[in-house]
């Protein structure tokens, strides 16, 4: 018996399973191995994570390079802002209607943007974040301006007479962690969906997609308006854990980490975009220690990445992945 | 030849700018039929083709398809409505994607009629999938790909590239197909197993087909009936024997 299972070459083994589970361990012990800021960095993370998943079925699967993702990620946040100060809605309310919202805005915004070719849609998404920026800041009688808007409520759940306010760090790394397992599971299932292999199809060949009967213009326009729908979310998400909202919300460079992310961390992959996600916003944190040279630091580990891995971090995952024994 | 004809192109005409690239042809492609399209360059066939298939549009002419109108339908909705599907002149195939990959989405939309369904979960659309893989794994093996089938597509030579779009055409049962050039740039032993494949399709699959191409010998061994084009215009149409003979046909390729 054990001669023939010496004799057979090793086959990779299936481990996913085991390797979920311990990923599932290690993000739920993560408030006790870590300190509050470190704790506060992942959630930023986490938060970064949404606009990123949103940007990369854009970018890394269907192929369009957008800048529009800070644009929508403030007009979610401005949305759940709005509705829980001036309504009192509760977060889980708010939370859907970011995304709806960002998701509807989208489309009007696309459908002239997605006629222009590569770089002329490239600008026009950057004068999306523009245009946002320049409207939350003067549109005072709605959004308070420079002001922003403040004293938004931690998330506040109740289920009949029981009722739970996420208060404190730890509490809302759990939300901002299933938020994104949630926003994951429906990415994992775009894209392993015949739907997701279209896209795929239209980032390698748009002309060729279109002579196999793909209408490749609807579908241009719904992944728009679903990467839209995950950055307003991350934006709600955002609103609610920070409790103000500024018209800095609307930021170049949150739309430039966003790409970060889904470039640096691998296009077309959602563990590598998942690492990226953790690794820049991380590494952004973790050099506020230098405030001086923390944006020279980071524009130089972003040219050693370039230079290093430029497929981004997927080459690594995978020969990390063979190297403990994983099947492909 | 009774009955409707499968592709009907009436009084088509398209122009940029000042030049007439196609201007007033009329062409019948019959049921079951293998016609060819020939012409110099520049002649206008590729201009015509792309005016048939959806892919521009034309300035006037009707194009019909199995006896409905589809002028001025978009390139998928002819493919996926209509079920006529184009090659183009140069080879192209989905690259960074394995061969049955490529088979399998040229399969999808006309297995998942809509956006909707394409996102369908359960046990039914699975069972669609798995379908769609037999039957790719089945042309893979026909057009002689069986061994290359897991490679990405844009590692394969041009001849095997263009075995595979070949076959992704045939994924949806089409009732037309417009071939242009398929034997352009590809070696003799290439081009015997698509000669094969294109009479498999047409006698096996009913498959008719519409053919551009410069190579005359394999004109002559598929068609039964040759269009000539020449400077936008109809030149000549008829079996290739009266076509090789036809003295305007060789004036046109000659005088240039």
């Amino acid at each position: 018996m054990s001669l023939q299972e010496t004799s057979l070459p090793a086959p990779g083994r299936d481990l996913r399973l085991p390797f979920g589970l311990a990923l599932a361990a290690l993000a739920a012990s993560a408030p006790l191995l870590l300190g509050s800021y470190a704790l506060h960095a992942v959630i930023i993370s986490l938060i970064f994570l949404l606009p990123a998943h949103g940007l990369n079925l854009l970018v890394g699967y269907t192929g369009l390079l957008s800048l529009a993702q800070a644009a929508f990620f403030g007009v979610g946040a401005y949305v759940s802002a709005l509705m829980a100060v001036h309504w009192g809605t509760p977060f889980y309310l708010n939370l859907p209607a970011a995304g709806l919202v960002a998701g509807a805005l989208a489309l009007p915004l696309a459908i002239p943007a997605l006629r222009l070719r590569a770089t002329s849609f490239v600008m026009c998404t950057l004068g999306f974040v523009i245009i946002g920026q320049a409207i939350a800041k003067n549109w005072i009688s709605v959004t308070r301006g420079d002001m922003g808007l403040s004293a938004i409520p931690k998330p506040h759940f109740a289920i009949g007479p029981a009722s739970f306010t996420v208060n404190g760090t730890t509490e809302f790394y759990y939300l901002a962690l299933a938020v994104a397992a949630l926003a994951t599971a429906i990415v994992w299932m775009i894209v392993t969906s015949p739907a997701g292999r279209n896209m795929v199809a239209i980032r390698e060949n748009e002309t060729l997609a279109e002579s196999v009967g793909i209408p490749t213009w609807h579908y241009k326009l719904l992944v728009f308006m679903v990467s839209a729908a995950f950055a307003g979310v991350g934006g709600s998400v955002y609103a609610h854990y920070l409790t103000v909202v500024s018209p800095l919300t609307f930021q170049m460079s949150y739309s430039t980490l966003m790409l970060i992310i889904v470039l640096g961390g691998g296009p077309g992959t959602i563990s590598g975009v998942i690492l990226g996600s953790l690794l820049f916003v991380g590494l952004s944190e973790a050099l506020r220690i230098a405030p001086e040279l923390r944006m020279i630091a980071y524009g130089f580990c972003l040219l050693a990445l370039v230079f290093w891995f430029p497929k981004g971090f997927t080459p690594l995952i995978e020969r990390f992945w063979t190297a403990i024994g994983g099947r492909s | 030849m009774t009955g409707l004809p499968i592709l009907d192109i009436a009084g088509l005409s398209k122009s940029y700018g000042a030049v007439k690239a196609v201007n007033g042809v009329d062409l019948q492609v019959h049921r079951g039929e293998i016609c060819g399209l020939i012409g110099p360059n520049g002649s206008g066939k590729s201009t015509f083709f792309d005016c048939s298939s959806g892919l521009t549009r034309p300035n006037s002419g009707t194009v019909k398809l199995d006896g409905q109108e589809i002028t001025g339908w978009s390139l998928n909705r002819i493919a996926r409505e209509g079920r006529m599907l184009r090659s183009f002149q140069k080879t192209v195939t989905f690259g960074a994607l394995n061969v049955e990959e490529n088979l399998v989405i040229a399969g999808q939309m006309f297995t998942f009629p809509s956006i909707a369904a394409t996102f369908g979960i359960g046990a039914r659309s699975r069972a669609r999938i798995d379908g769609l893989r037999e039957r790719a794994r089945e042309l893979i093996r026909i057009s002689g790909l069986w061994e290359v089938r897991n490679q990405p597509a844009g590692n394969l030579s041009g001849g095997q590239q263009k075995l595979i779009q070949f076959a992704s055409m045939l994924m949806p049962e089409p009732k037309l197909i417009l071939l242009d050039e398929p034997m352009a740039g590809i070696n003799p032993k290439l081009i015997e197993r698509v000669v094969d494949s294109v009479r498999y399709a047409n006698d096996q699959l009913g498959v008719s087909f519409l053919i551009i191409e410069h190579n005359i010998d394999v004109i002559i061994s598929l068609c039964r009936r040759v269009v000539v084009l020449d400077q936008g215009r109809k030149l000549a149409e008829g079996t290739p024997s009266e076509i090789v003979d036809n003295q305007a046909v060789r004036e046109a390729y000659l005088g240039g």
